[in-house]
């Protein structure tokens, strides 16, 4: 035991220090001088500050703010119901509970958790796009670009419950004569239900960003409209629109967190809780949202299936597979030797932004924990402890609630195009989750040995260094690794703005109708998240 | 607990056989009463310009074909250059106000369809490059070393042709600027883009800048044109090859005739393209467009 103890502290040592190393490697791909920043890009800045503090908040705007908040809502409902669905039948069978014997068993996990995979390995925007290149702008288009990857997160999450279900009541079930269908509707899924309940609570928060965003691609709401505002220069206005995007995040967030919580309540308890207005609330959202998308947007399934549309379809992957192209430029090795270095780009800007992320992160994470906050970690409280940890949250709120894209927008305005600008808008709307993330694992944690370290006479920052750091830091850097994961996925959708990497080739060759380059990019694209999953899973595992 | 979760479940069955079924109702209630007079003729414009004033002229001009040709005409705004072009090479899209470069590579998609009205300056159209007023740039050759902004990267008079004449000047976009050159996505956000001091300089379309300037929109103390383009061809309207069949033969001339009508009378149609008048075009006129987006290889 104790032999493993120290075992697994070398492990986190080192990984810690690889991650350092490779942030800092990721550093050099930059000429750090003050030419990163062009000539404009201060007064750009005051003039963006300027929006945020008179933000534009006209009759006008506020109409179309709601309207646009609610486009974006009901996508991410109805997304999110449709990914829900794929989830539970995929992830079920791709946790292979319902296989009778092992080869079979392995069979449908190599399958299913391939296809899980597959699917959220490409981010929503991606697909959007094949999905309007493929069939047209619809708001179809939107609804299953979400609902794939996110089905593909859920789906996975699932399996893994349904795995780490403990075997004791699923035996006493199988003994009393309980058919593998039996198993799962009273064994496997009342034990995980609360956990998954509260897993897509939290992932439909990230839907909202997911959905706002999809209006780059020509769908209405409220990316649409920050983006119209951007391309006008109108920061007043944007700043508006991030508003009412934020006040949706926080609704969603809030809703979550109120459903989390009584389910968490209700397992300690073991009473049923009234848990029916969040139900009857979710029935309403799903049944309206899709109630809009039917007749307000005149939305026609079938239409996706119409001849013209398969017409399309064809033409559009037979393009991809390069059937129409004399030299396709995924057989081309000039090509691949450009795509290849901007995929080292790619990877470069997603370390400096989880680096950056990180950073933030860690000199903010403490004034933001509750239990520091209200004292009862340390046993004292200073007054001012409220006002950093009120300041620090509303910034974690602000970083997070923006998305990516956004941030990116604006960044490119005061940034020379390239990494940098790529690197700092991911790192931006990534604090604010990790410091949000880690800030709960510190609430989470024990209290007695951090008083006594207090009672001792340990100053705050020796608090931190010797008391709470050394316990969390395998939580943190799971989360770091996670984000990291994430990072890698969206680093193609920030490029598409002009900041650096294949992102920014994936937009061109779109534009230019260059359709064997785009199949190149993707292929680039997804050998790159594909490391970056097996490499975050592994080491994960290690810091475990 | 179980009975909970039961009803859920079934609830969420119901529903979503609910949702499937309604849809097909209505689909088939609805593709009964579509006849081929009743289809809209849908008209498009490449967003290449700020999105309000877009909307204002081509409302107008959707109203006023209505009125000349007795179709229904519907203006459908659009995001991106690539959406449009692809909107009409499904053939959703039946008319569109392409640039010269979005022109050639929609009648590379539809080979049937058909250049068929223009502007007369369309046909000697020049792309100004801008600088900050007081940056020492005279020359396309100034420019080494600053940092510079395009319009959108499918535009013909925001990229593509600056991009011919600063290889012509020998200058390659892709090294020779201060960083990588931007792509600002519309005429008016490159000369904001130049006039608020975020980029050095910048190339876009005359005929914005001319209307900025005379609306007062641009401040020209501030920003200042160096550099005025040789003459080629762009924007037209591109009439897509379904039209006939779908809304009858003889449609594509009385859509042109309706066009070649227009006059300064209609006041916020001539407002939007800053003309009194439309000419005829054709094919051909766009083919060293289309020689110069192969070179620079824009168009495969």
């Amino acid at each position: 035991m104790k032999a493993g103890n120290v075992f697994r502290l070398h492990n986190r040592l080192i990984l810690s220090l690889i991650l350092i190393a490779v942030f800092v490697w990721s550093l050099f791909s930059i000429k750090w001088n003050a030419d990163l920043v062009h000539s404009g890009g201060i007064p750009t800045l005051l003039q963006i500050v300027e929006g945020l503090f008179h933000p534009d908040l006209s009759a006008d705007v506020l109409y179309l703010g709601f309207k646009s908040a609610w486009i974006t809502l009901a996508y991410a409902v109805a997304g999110m119901f449709l990914a829900i669905i794929y989830a539970l039948i995929v992830g079920t069978l791709a946790s292979g509970v319902l296989t009778s014997n092992k080869a079979t068993r392995i069979l449908s996990k190599v399958i299913f958790r391939g296809i899980l995979g597959f699917t959220r390995s490409i981010h929503e925007l991606i697909w959007a796009w094949l999905f309007v290149a493929a069939v047209g702008l619809s708001p179809y288009a939107a609804i299953f670009a979400l609902a794939i990857p996110y089905g593909g997160i859920l789906g996975r999450i699932f399996a893994d419950m349904l795995n780490d279900v403990s075997e004791e009541p699923i035996k006493a079930l199988k003994t009393a004569g309980a058919n593998k269908w039996q198993t799962l509707i009273y064994g496997y899924i009342p034990i995980i239900w609360a956990d998954m309940i509260s897993y897509t609570m939290y992932r439909f928060e990230c839907a909202i960003r997911s959905s706002a965003i999809m209006s780059f691609i020509g769908l209405g709401g409220l990316g649409y409209q920050i983006q119209l505002s951007l391309q006008d220069l109108k920061y007043d206005r944007v700043w508006a629109f991030v508003f009412f995007l934020i006040v949706l995040v926080v609704f969603v967030d809030s809703w979550s967190n109120l459903v989390r919580k009584r389910i968490t309540e209700r397992k300690k308890r073991g009473v049923m809780n009234t848990g029916w207005n969040s139900v009857i609330f979710a029935f309403f959202l799903i049944l309206a949202s899709w109630i809009y998308i039917k007749l307000g947007e005149n939305a026609q399934f079938i239409e996706l299936l119409s001849h013209k549309n398969i017409e399309a379809a064809k033409r559009f992957f037979s393009g991809l597979i390069g059937l129409q192209s004399d030299q396709p430029a995924f057989l081309d090795a000039d090509s691949w030797s450009d795509a290849l270095k901007l995929t080292l780009e790619t990877l470069e800007m997603s370390m400096m932004a989880i680096g950056f992320a990180t950073i933030a992160a860690f000199l903010t994470v403490v004034p933001a924990v509750r239990s520091i906050a209200n004292g009862t970690l340390t046993g004292s409280s200073k007054w001012y402890n409220w006002i950093l940890y009120g300041m620090v949250r509303i910034g974690y709120i602000f970083s997070r609630s923006v998305p990516e894209l956004v941030w990116a927008m604006m960044i490119i305005f005061i940034f020379k195009p390239g990494l940098l600008p790529g690197a700092i808008a991911l790192a931006l709307h990534n604090f604010g989750i990790l410091g949000k993330l880690w800030a709960e694992v510190i609430e989470d944690m024990d209290a007695r040995p951090i008083r006594n370290l207090a009672m001792a006479g340990a100053s705050q920052i020796e608090i931190f260094f010797y008391g709470i750091l050394p316990t969390v830091l395998p939580r943190f850097l799971t989360y770091i690794l996670y984000r990291w994961e994430v990072i890698m996925r969206t680093t193609i959708v920030v490029g598409f703005v002009g900041a650096g990497g294949l992102g920014m080739d994936f937009k061109l060759a779109m534009s230019f109708f260059n359709y064997t380059q785009i199949t190149l990019l993707l292929l680039c694209y997804m050998i790159l998240v594909i490391i970056a999953d097996f490499a975050s899973e592994s080491t994960r595992k290690a810091v475990k | 607990m179980k009975k909970w979760f039961s009803v859920l479940l079934l609830t969420m069955l119901v529903f979503s056989l609910a949702a499937c079924g309604s849809q097909k109702d209505e689909k088939t209630s609805e593709g009964n009463k579509e006849t081929k007079t009743n289809e809209v003729f849908k008209i498009g414009a490449i967003p290449d310009q700020n999105a309000a004033d877009l909307d204002k002229g081509m409302t107008a001009v959707a109203k006023y074909l209505s009125e000349k040709t007795g179709l229904k005409v519907e203006f459908v705004p659009s995001v991106d250059y690539a959406a449009l072009v692809t909107g009409f090479q499904r053939g959703e899209i039946h008319m569109a106000w392409f640039g010269g470069l979005t022109s050639v590579q929609a009648r590379n998609l539809v080979p049937d369809a058909e250049s068929i009205v223009q502007r007369p300056r369309d046909a000697e159209f020049h792309s100004v490059f801008i600088t900050q007023a007081q940056e020492n740039i005279n020359k396309l050759e100034d420019l080494k070393g600053k940092s510079f902004t395009f319009g959108s990267e499918s535009s013909t008079s925001g990229h593509l042709m600056p991009r011919y004449f600063l290889t012509e000047a020998g200058i390659d976009p892709n090294k020779d600027f201060d960083g990588k050159p931007n792509f600002s996505g519309s005429h008016d956000t490159t000369y904001k883009l130049v006039e608020s001091g975020a980029f050095k300089a910048g190339a876009l379309n005359e005929a914005v800048w001319e209307a900025a300037v005379k609306e007062g929109k641009v401040d020209t103390n501030k920003v200042k044109v160096f550099y005025t383009t040789p003459a080629y061809f762009d924007y037209n309207w591109t009439i897509n090859s379904n039209v006939e069949k779908v809304f009858g033969t003889g449609t594509k001339k009385k859509v042109k005739d309706a066009l070649l009508s227009i006059t300064g009378d209609q006041k916020e149609i001539a407002d939007l393209f800053q003309t009194d008048s439309f000419v005829e075009t054709n094919n051909d006129n766009y083919q060293k467009i289309e020689k110069v987006a192969k070179e620079l290889e824009i168009i495969k």
